[in-house]
């Protein structure tokens, strides 16, 4: 059996039970407006001060907003008992992992273009010049969030106070995508040059977890 | 070589202890009844045979491999397995699921229409489970532990929910399935209703396997 295939099958029904209930991508988009347009009341109104102020803000907004989305990514499995389909997959189940993480990374990057568009809206940041920085930060930070998340939304699936366990377990692991993505942002919009070495790192840890789910994935989803 | 071997298996949850040293070995070809009240452990050793959940202690061999270790990922492709829930995605027709597991076990859409059709889920192919009625949906769960001919099917209660003609057609098909050489494990109550003539029949107690023979 062809683990590509199976990753595959994984990724397009993930897809399609997104757009199809939309209650994921919806509840995301609508999380990202209410939190980027009270920003915009409270955040100074200096150009300035809004430049400064930006990266950080549009990435701890897209880390709370990606937490709602992760930790229903396997709502889907759990409601109808369908995660069994998953763990019987005859390939090694990393192939699961990476589906469910390819899905996962694709609806972060939608919410990424939406929380930009926001930020443009409200609290005038101007991409012009940054687009290309920020494409590829959002790139990395949607893969590695997918990642890590993917891999403990699965671990928390049969853990009473889920949603409350994800964060406390994403949020420190992920605090080099905040740092590595806001400053590659910062740098990029003050239309500085990014150093080589964030790209290298922030592509290390990718790799790393992403690995990591492919390689324990076969645990995580049994019993 | 026997198609379903274990050794003195346990499955612990903390302090429950679900399975105490089930040993057993089950030949190709045979339909196997696994009888015992509520909380015996028939759900747990289908769940552990269909490696959906890991032994705690004890050995597992299904076809002469470990379904647990690096080389068992083939032969859960030999494994159909129908829980108590259809696992199937409840947002998804009924097609769009058939043809998701199919794409999972690398079956071709012709076997998918052939057991759709068997099963008589024709009406129902395009509604989505969650609209589906509980008998719909069981058949439904069936067709889909039915892709790819498996060689070991693990069913838990099949006969829940389904009404009287639907339930001799599952009779008929395990039968068949038994006679072509698989090996059909069955976990159902005395009084599931009229059930067919197992070839064998284990009855569990406690975790325990208290009888093994020939099914009365």
């Amino acid at each position: 059996m062809n683990g590509l295939a199976v990753t595959r099958a994984v990724f397009a029904k993930d897809l399609l039970l997104d757009f199809r209930t939309r209650d994921r991508l919806g509840h995301m988009a609508v999380f990202a407006l209410l939190v980027v347009s009270l920003l915009s009341i409270v955040v100074p109104a200096s150009p300035t001060e809004r430049l400064a102020w930006s990266p950080a803000l549009l990435w701890v907004v897209l880390l709370f907003t990606s937490l709602l989305g992760l930790a229903r990514s396997f709502q889907s499995e759990t409601e109808g008992g369908a995660l069994a389909l998953l763990v019987q997959a005859p390939v090694d189940r990393g192939w699961v992992f990476l589906g469910k993480a390819g899905a996962n990374a694709l609806a972060l990057i939608g919410v990424e273009l939406w929380t930009g568009i926001l930020f443009t809206v409200f609290l005038d940041v101007d991409w012009t010049h940054a687009w290309r920085e920020a494409l590829c930060a959002g790139l990395l930070g949607a893969l590695g969030l997918a990642s890590l998340g993917t891999l403990l939304s699965a671990m928390s699936v049969a853990v009473r106070f889920r949603e409350f366990l994800l964060p406390v377990l994403l949020f420190p692991l992920v605090l080099p995508v905040l740092v590595l993505a806001s400053s590659i942002t910062g740098a990029a919009l003050a239309e500085r040059p990014v150093p080589t070495l964030w790209w290298g790192v922030f592509a290390l840890y990718d790799w790393v977890f992403l690995s990591l789910g492919y390689l324990v994935f076969d645990y995580v989803l049994e019993d | 070589m026997s198609a379903v071997e274990l050794r003195d298996l346990c499955k612990h949850y903390g302090p429950v202890r679900a399975l105490r040293d089930v040993s057993l070995s089950v030949e190709s070809g045979a339909l196997v009844w696994l009888a015992g009240a509520n909380g015996a452990g028939k759900s747990t050793l289908l769940r552990v045979l269909g490696s959906l959940t890991r032994p705690t202690r004890g050995s597992l061999s299904l076809f002469g491999v470990d379904p647990f270790s690096s080389a068992g990922a083939s032969v859960r492709g030999r494994v159909g397995f129908l829980g108590q829930d259809a696992s199937l995605y409840a947002e998804l027709s009924v097609a769009e699921n058939l043809r998701f597991c199919a794409r999972l076990r690398g079956v071709a859409e012709p076997e998918l229409h052939r057991i759709a059709s068997e099963l008589e889920l024709g009406p129902v192919l395009e509604q989505r489970v969650r609209t589906l009625s509980q008998g719909y949906r069981r058949r439904a769960g069936l067709a889909r532990a039915l892709l790819g001919s498996p060689s070991l099917l693990l069913l838990d209660e099949p006969w829940n929910g389904l009404d009287a003609e639907s339930g001799e057609r599952l009779t008929r098909l395990l039968v068949r399935l038994r006679d072509a050489g698989a090996v059909v494990l069955v976990a159902a109550h005395e009084a599931s209703g009229p059930l067919p003539r197992f070839d064998r029949r284990l009855r569990l107690e406690g975790g325990r396997v208290v009888a093994d023979g020939a099914a009365a």
